[in-house]
């Protein structure tokens, strides 16, 4: 047994290095002929990065906050690009996608060479994209895929680990589950005394009736629509967060590239959250807020706080869903406040 | 199902780690020793997926166990009616309970069954089983342990007395999930057998498991985004892409489970144990007696040892042969799921069996290499187009996707790169070249050189051009 195993070793060393060997070739080859192709369908950002990235002082990583309109507008500028017209002495890229949160924005600021000249990364701070809904959400598997395709390794190893769906793959209904374990058993804690939480998770807040008329019959848009303020907002950041993680890394990515970090933490519809819930939802919005900007601060980043930026006129949504959706004048206004700390 | 990445999916990073732990800690314990790590590898492998659903195995090889000890001991007729009974319907009832249920039941809105889970753990978790994750593989073990206690009824064989060797027969990793379905004769006796390590054995298994992770990840995973397509929005495509994705699903379900099979015989090789082969290029066969020798093996034989041979087999007469041939068939289709597609799917193979044995009665055909490559044609067309009812979810798809067979006004098309081509012409290729062997073999018979640029090819296919689906092997769900 003992002869044998020594020329499995011997036979398997071989192996080894021919399959190392191998390995560096097929890389080259993967990556020359048909990297492109695989990004095109399940990474595009990165193809688009590795256009902008060179050129670029100020790289905008957004998500459809950035590029959503509507027809009525009066323009059709990006937020990004509406950072870029007051500085017309940068040259700006943009990454956008939809649904895209800092765990697709992270192995794509991997990918930004460090350069000698200071890069400024603007990343998108979507403070719905802390909650349960989106940590859960359906579409999550997808994102974690094209997440796989981005991150800083062999390309053909990103290939490999896709195929073998070596990333958070979890379906659909799972993710559910956790969600929905999450909404029943995660609670909610005052630390001010002017806040009072009658009910502390947020299936419990959903159940509670809602917009009752004098007799009794509730209204039931407007108690759906308040019940998706609950599920968006009513919930509290702390340390153990994904996202916040995943921010954590992204920016301690980004400093040891010398690069700037700024975060945009997009305008949420305040007002409309204090209309259909009340104070104790606006409370938890404004304590999240001050939990990523104080984190983020001290932590050498600029935090724009745009949270209450903007009235509830500009959100494009706001009769369907609480959603970062803003109308030309809202991109602006937050174009405006993001460029005036460039 | 429910798969995170950190499920044992043979083709998944996880298993890659987990299949070298576990050789190298096999051989270098002692033998007495081994059925343990076998064992606990087993367990873990298996509760990787939902460790909840481990007491379901527990379960079936306590009652197996005892009952078949009890079996042997008893001697009166009737007795040993009631236990046998007791097993099959514990076996049986499992499951039914986990399997088919769900058929008498009223549907259930999943975000329903998940906020009763959170409410309700336990019964939430009889309800996520029951309806929405049915615990995998509960069809490949129960045949199984099954098979045990019929043997030991019929005294085929003695009963193990060892608990954990028999826990291990019915849990052995490598064919837990989806086979292939061993007999204790066969498989028992290699799991007690001390296997040294051997370089030769780790050569085939290893070119078991390349051209079974081939078959499965270039070849079952690239077609599965086109197949879906199809079959979700049939009408949306012009005909040759209909035509293209209703057999390209054929091919799909063979590479996909015919991969496992590879892998999971390579897996169990590398630990010195022999599975059975499960298939033997079916597409080629020329009659649907030859495609049930060549699918699935070890289930068609285990229907035809279990249910056909004592239903009567073919010394009855003609009316209860035929009767039996389509109890066999149907029963077979409904092993595969509580869908009235698949007792379709096993019905319309029973009738094709029967058509070409009326046929085969009257010898009128004569075995020329013509008539035998129109039967191979034609049993191909058949095959294909009855796996159409294996892959709706119901029979109201039927009337939309043969429509959009002979009428279609779509004008998609389908996409199939060169990359996909090649692979499917090096995969019809090596079905050619292994048509009377087994992959592992054909290679052994070429030259080094040869070899090396077979290796390089399918080692560059499984990384360059492996299919990116999210979809585990499709016989898990069964």
């Amino acid at each position: 047994m003992g002869q044998e195993i020594k020329h499995i070793l011997s036979k398997g060393l071989v192996r080894l290095i021919s399959i190392g060997l191998l390995a560096v070739g097929f890389n080259q080859l993967y990556t020359t002929y048909f990297l492109e192709a695989d990004l095109d369908d399940h990474g595009p950002m990165l193809l688009e990065l590795n256009k902008i990235a060179d050129t670029s002082d100020v790289i905008y990583f957004g998500e459809s906050s950035n590029f959503t309109t509507h027809p009525d507008d009066y323009n059709t500028l990006r937020i990004s690009d509406n950072i870029a017209v007051k500085h017309p002495n940068y040259s700006f890229g943009t990454i956008n996608h939809g649904a895209y949160h800092v765990g697709m924005f992270l192995p794509l600021v991997k990918q930004v060479q460090t350069t000698k000249e200071p890069k400024t990364i603007i990343v998108t701070m979507n403070l719905r994209t802390f909650n349960q809904d989106v940590i859960y959400g359906p579409s999550e598997a997808n994102l974690r895929l094209a997440s796989r395709f981005y991150q800083p390794t062999l390309p053909i190893l990103n290939k490999v680990f896709a195929s073998l769906n070596h990333y958070d793959n979890r379906s659909g209904h799972e993710r559910d589950l956790l969600k929905w374990k999450a909404w029943t058993y995660d609670t909610l804690v005052s630390t001010d005394d002017s806040v009072h939480f009658k009910v502390n998770t947020i299936r419990r807040w959903c159940e509670v009736p809602k917009f009752l008329d004098s007799a009794g019959v509730q209204d039931n848009a407007k108690r759906q629509l308040a019940d998706q303020y609950i599920k968006a907002y009513a919930f509290q950041i702390d340390d153990s967060n994904p996202m916040v993680q995943e921010f954590d890394e992204l920016l301690q990515v980004a400093q040891q590239k010398n690069m700037r970090v700024v975060f945009n933490l997009i305008p949420e519809n305040v007002e409309d959250a204090a209309y259909y819930i009340g104070d104790n939802l606006v409370w938890l919005m404004q304590t999240n807020r001050d939990f990523l900007v104080e984190r983020y601060t001290n932590l050498g980043a600029t935090v724009v706080d745009n949270l209450e930026l903007l009235p509830s006129k500009h959100f494009l949504d706001r009769a369907v869903i609480p959603q970062e959706h803003y109308d030309a004048k809202g991109r602006e206004l937050v174009g405006l406040q993001v460029a005036q700390v460039l | 199902m429910q798969v995170t990445e950190k499920t044992l999916l043979f083709n998944s990073v996880a298993f890659f780690i987990f299949l070298p732990v576990v050789v190298v800690l096999y051989y270098f314990l002692p033998q007495k020793y081994r059925w343990v790590i076998l064992l606990t590898a087993s367990y873990f492998f298996y509760g990787s997926w939902k460790i909840e659903f481990l007491s379901l195995i527990m379960f079936s090889t306590l009652v197996d166990f005892y009952a078949a000890q009890a079996l042997h001991r008893q001697k009166i007729k009737w007795r040993r009616n009631i236990l046998l009974g007791v097993s099959l319907t514990a076996n049986l009832g499992l499951l039914f309970a986990f399997k088919y249920l769900v058929l008498f039941l009223p549907s259930v809105d999943p975000m329903i069954a998940n906020i009763y889970t959170v409410d309700h753990p336990f019964l939430g978790f009889l309800l996520q089983g029951v309806y929405f994750s049915i615990p995998v593989g509960i069809s490949f073990y129960t045949f199984q342990t099954l098979s045990y206690t019929l043997d030991v009824y019929h005294n085929r064989i003695e009963p193990e007395k060892h608990l954990g060797h028999f826990a291990l027969f019915v849990s052995f990793f490598p064919q837990l999930v989806a086979g292939p379905i061993e007999r204790f004769s066969r498989l028992m006796p290699q799991l007690k057998t001390k296997h040294i390590v051997s370089y030769a054995r780790f050569q085939q298994a290893f070119r078991l498991m390349l051209y079974g992770f081939f078959i499965k990840m270039c070849i079952a995973d690239n077609l599965s985004p086109l197949v879906d397509a199809v079959y979700d929005n049939p009408s949306n495509y012009a005909q040759w892409s209909t035509w293209f994705g209703t057999f390209a699903f054929g091919l799909q379900i063979y590479t996909d489970f015919a991969g496992y099979s590879l892998i999971a015989q390579g897996a169990a090789l590398c630990l010195g144990i022999s599975l059975m082969d499960n298939f033997k290029t079916p597409y080629f066969s020329t009659s649907i007696g030859e495609f049930w020798n060549r699918w699935h093996i070890s289930l068609s034989t285990w229907f035809r040892d279990y249910v056909y041979l004592p239903l009567g087999g073919n010394r009855v007469s003609l009316i209860r042969w035929v009767v039996n041939i389509l109890a066999v068939f149907i029963i077979s289709g409904f092993w595969h799921g509580a869908n009235y597609t698949f007792l379709i799917w096993g019905a319309i193979h029973g009738m094709l069996y029967l058509v070409e044995r009326l046929i085969n009665a009257n010898k009128r055909l004569p075995q020329t290499r013509l008539v035998l490559f129109a039967g191979g044609i034609a049993i191909f067309i058949s095959v294909n187009i009855a796996w159409l009812f294996f892959r709706i979810d119901s029979l109201e798809q039927i009337p939309e996707h043969v429509n959009a067979l002979f009428h279609t006004e779509g004008v998609q098309n389908l996409t199939l790169s060169i990359p996909i081509i090649t692979m499917l012409f090096t995969f019809v290729l090596a079905e050619i070249m292994t048509y009377n062997s087994r992959f592992d073999q054909l290679l052994s018979k070429l030259p080094t050189a040869v070899r090396w640029l077979i290796y390089a090819g399918l080692f560059w296919c499984i990384a360059a051009w492996a299919g990116v689906t999210n979809h585990p092997f499709i016989y898990f769900q069964f």
